[in-house]
């Protein structure tokens, strides 16, 4: 366990950052404003842009936080349980079974109603974290088995999932566009399926020392008063909550769950009280950017924001790859 | 592990009897079926005849070519999965974990999308572009060190994830979704002659390649050194099986889309069957290619009736839990 130093530094000069990113993202779009002009509207001096800041990019800045942020400590708390420092939400599978039972019910009932879709996301994500449980158990939880598994269980919801697209072809296009992960067209109803994780991640972040006993393995746990079994999955109930709710509001987006974590670690050491809020403010500001981005290069066309954390993550993800095989 | 030279368990020429029956019966099967059912005699007949009758032009230019174009592509794949595991000495490489499938395609639909009126036969060169890129590009990362199943694995599911996310960007951008997500998953509906036509050169060169070097293959998997001091030229051969497996799987791939897991799949039953040596690894590998892709073609048509499903999703339901297996299986010899 490596100790950095300032983590409460670091902690809040990332809070910072993304507070001005935040700020900037506001006046990215198809059309520009600028930080001046949404401070002024913000603080109610000017009303020119109100409307499209109150009805679109605010609610849509707020959603994009709060995933980044969910996603991001779902990876550190998988990463943590399973003792994998590859391990994340979308490598290992839970968010193709959320997307498996999401484009289900996006396909089949398409006229469900909007509360529908996140409970579906998360009985898929479930499902998906049961069924590795259950077979990395049944092989003595070996982390390796388990990334494995993971890849196999995401393949089998992946032809699950082009199944339903080419049978119904009539959704495809919406389908394929909350497959990729888009934050386009996101408002204030969605922010209300996101609650919980609003609530969650805060409890996590108090409740994270927990991690870190579980991290010195089970006997010095068990050792130290702790119920480990009902602790792991209480943690890892929470993870695919956060996965599954924000899946169901944005899709499938990747990456963020694999690299937050590792970037976190690097700022802060791997202690859980101070990684968990910097992944967690990393990962928000990684979909942030990301999203930022996508709705900025060519606008008014948007690019997907999985399509940019993709884009950024999977590079990193590969350097990250090449350097542990350098150790 | 690849580099335990297994014991043969049955005798070879049962083996290739057996095999060579059930790939011909699968593909009077793969033959009869279809949305208008034709009788087993009548197929052997309509084969042979040259009268004009419906069924006969049925048989002759629609179920038959796909019948061929199935067997072709199994047996390319399946080679391409085993001459990629030798010379990773790997046993979960296959053109798909490697991301050669996902780099072929990313290559074709942006070419699709950049230049619609290009040809199929240029899209092959495409392809083999895409393929080698995707390849080379995990084989870099995978490479350094020790390469265990899982670090492969891993990169290549990051690389399948990069390149696939790409794909599905150029997609929703330019909204010609449908077409193209079909072919997507790996499909060899409505395939005729002219498909036929563009695999065949690709697959007769790959195939007599791969088995004209599987000497040098079968040393190869000993290890690199004894390899080296038994006069092979290692990273010759490397290279070598590295330009056919990227012919025969992007050929394939330009065909009929990324048809996954028979690359890995196929190799491991060949050896359970035929023992450790390459020499009968790759004609095993490409016959029983050959027989899994025609019966999965066959299932594909069940699954959605009367409509038909891709067989990518077929050879996924089959592979993803033998891949499982492998997981499984990898961890009680070596990491």
């Amino acid at each position: 366990m490596t100790k950095r130093k300032h983590p409460y530094g670091i902690l809040s000069a990332f809070l910072v950052l993304l507070l001005i990113v935040a700020i900037i993202s506001l006046g990215v779009g198809a059309i520009y404003i600028s930080p001046l002009d949404i401070l002024s509207n913000i603080s109610g001096t000017s009303q020119n842009n109100t409307f499209i800041l109150y009805n679109y990019r605010i609610p849509r800045m707020i959603i994009a936080i709060v995933i980044g942020a969910s996603l991001a400590v779902a990876g550190a708390i998988l990463q943590g349980i399973l003792k994998n420092p590859l391990a994340s939400p979308d490598v290992i599978g839970v968010t193709k079974g959320a997307g498996l039972f999401a484009v289900f019910v996006l396909i089949v009932f398409p006229t469900a109603s909007i509360l529908v879709l996140p409970i579906a996301a998360f009985i898929g994500a479930a499902v998906i974290a049961i069924i590795l449980m259950i077979f990395s158990y049944a092989q003595g939880a070996k982390p390796h088995t388990l990334a494995l598994v993971g890849v196999a269980l995401g393949a089998i919801c992946q032809a699950g999932i082009q199944y339903f697209m080419i049978k119904f072809p009539d959704n495809v296009n919406t389908t394929l566009l909350w497959l990729t992960g888009s934050l386009w067209g996101r408002g204030w109803s969605e922010i209300w399926i996101l609650v919980p994780s609003i609530i969650l991640i805060p409890f996590i972040v108090i409740f994270a020392s927990k991690l870190d006993i579980l991290n010195l393995g089970d006997e010095i746990a068990v050792g130290l008063g702790e119920r480990t079994k009902f602790v792991r999955y209480v943690l890892l109930s929470i993870a695919v909550i956060l996965t599954g709710l924000s899946v169901a509001v944005v899709g499938a987006i990747g990456f963020i769950g694999l690299i937050a974590p590792h970037v976190g670690r690097r700022l802060v050491g791997s202690r859980s009280k101070f990684l968990l809020p910097v992944s967690g403010t990393v990962g928000a500001l990684f979909l942030l950017i990301a999203d930022t981005l996508g709705r900025g290069i060519v606008p008014p066309v948007e690019i997907p924001a999985g399509i940019v954390t993709a884009v950024i993550g999977a590079p990193y993800f590969l350097y990250l790859l090449r350097r542990e095989q350098k150790k | 592990m690849t580099n335990i030279v297994l014991k043969p368990k049955a005798n070879k020429y049962i083996v290739a009897f057996v095999s060579v029956c059930l790939l011909i019966v699968g593909m009077v099967i793969h033959i009869a079926f279809g949305s208008s059912s034709i009788s087993f005699i009548d197929v052997l007949k309509a084969l042979f005849a040259s009268d004009d009758s419906k069924q006969t032009t049925i048989i002759q230019t629609l179920r038959l070519p796909r019948a061929v174009l199935a067997a072709l592509i199994g047996a390319s794949l399946a080679v391409a999965g085993a001459l990629m595991q030798a010379i990773t000495r790997n046993s979960l490489a296959s053109p798909q974990v490697f991301g050669v499938n996902a780099g072929a395609s990313l290559a074709i639909v942006m070419a699709l999308i950049l230049f619609p009126e290009l040809n199929s036969q240029t899209t092959v060169y495409i392809a083999f572009l895409g393929a080698a890129l995707g390849g080379i590009t995990v084989y870099l990362f995978a490479s350094g060190g020790k390469t265990t199943h899982v670090k492969l694995a891993l990169a290549g599911m990051a690389v399948h994830l990069f390149l696939s996310s790409l794909t599905q960007g150029v997609i929703v951008l330019n909204e010609q979704a449908t077409d193209v997500l079909y072919w997507l998953v790996g499909s060899i509906n409505g395939k005729d002659w002219t498909h036929v036509k563009i695999l065949f050169p690709w697959f007769v060169l790959g195939l007599f390649f791969a088995f004209s070097m599987s000497r040098s293959i079968s040393i190869l998997v000993l290890g690199e050194n004894m390899a080296t001091g038994l006069g092979e030229k290692v990273k010759w051969i490397r290279f070598f099986a590295g330009v056919i497996v990227v012919m025969l799987a992007g050929a394939s791939v330009a065909v009929a889309g990324p048809i996954g897991f028979v690359g890995l799949i196929v190799p491991h039953i060949a050896r359970k069957l035929v023992g450790g040596d390459y020499q009968r690894i790759l004609p095993f590998s490409a016959l029983l290619g050959a027989i899994l892709l025609v019966y999965a073609d066959v299932l594909s048509r069940f699954i959605a009736y009367p409509f038909e499903s891709p067989v990518g999703i077929v050879t996924a339901l089959i592979g993803a839990p033998f891949f499982l297996y492998l997981a499984k299986k990898g961890r009680n010899i070596k990491q």
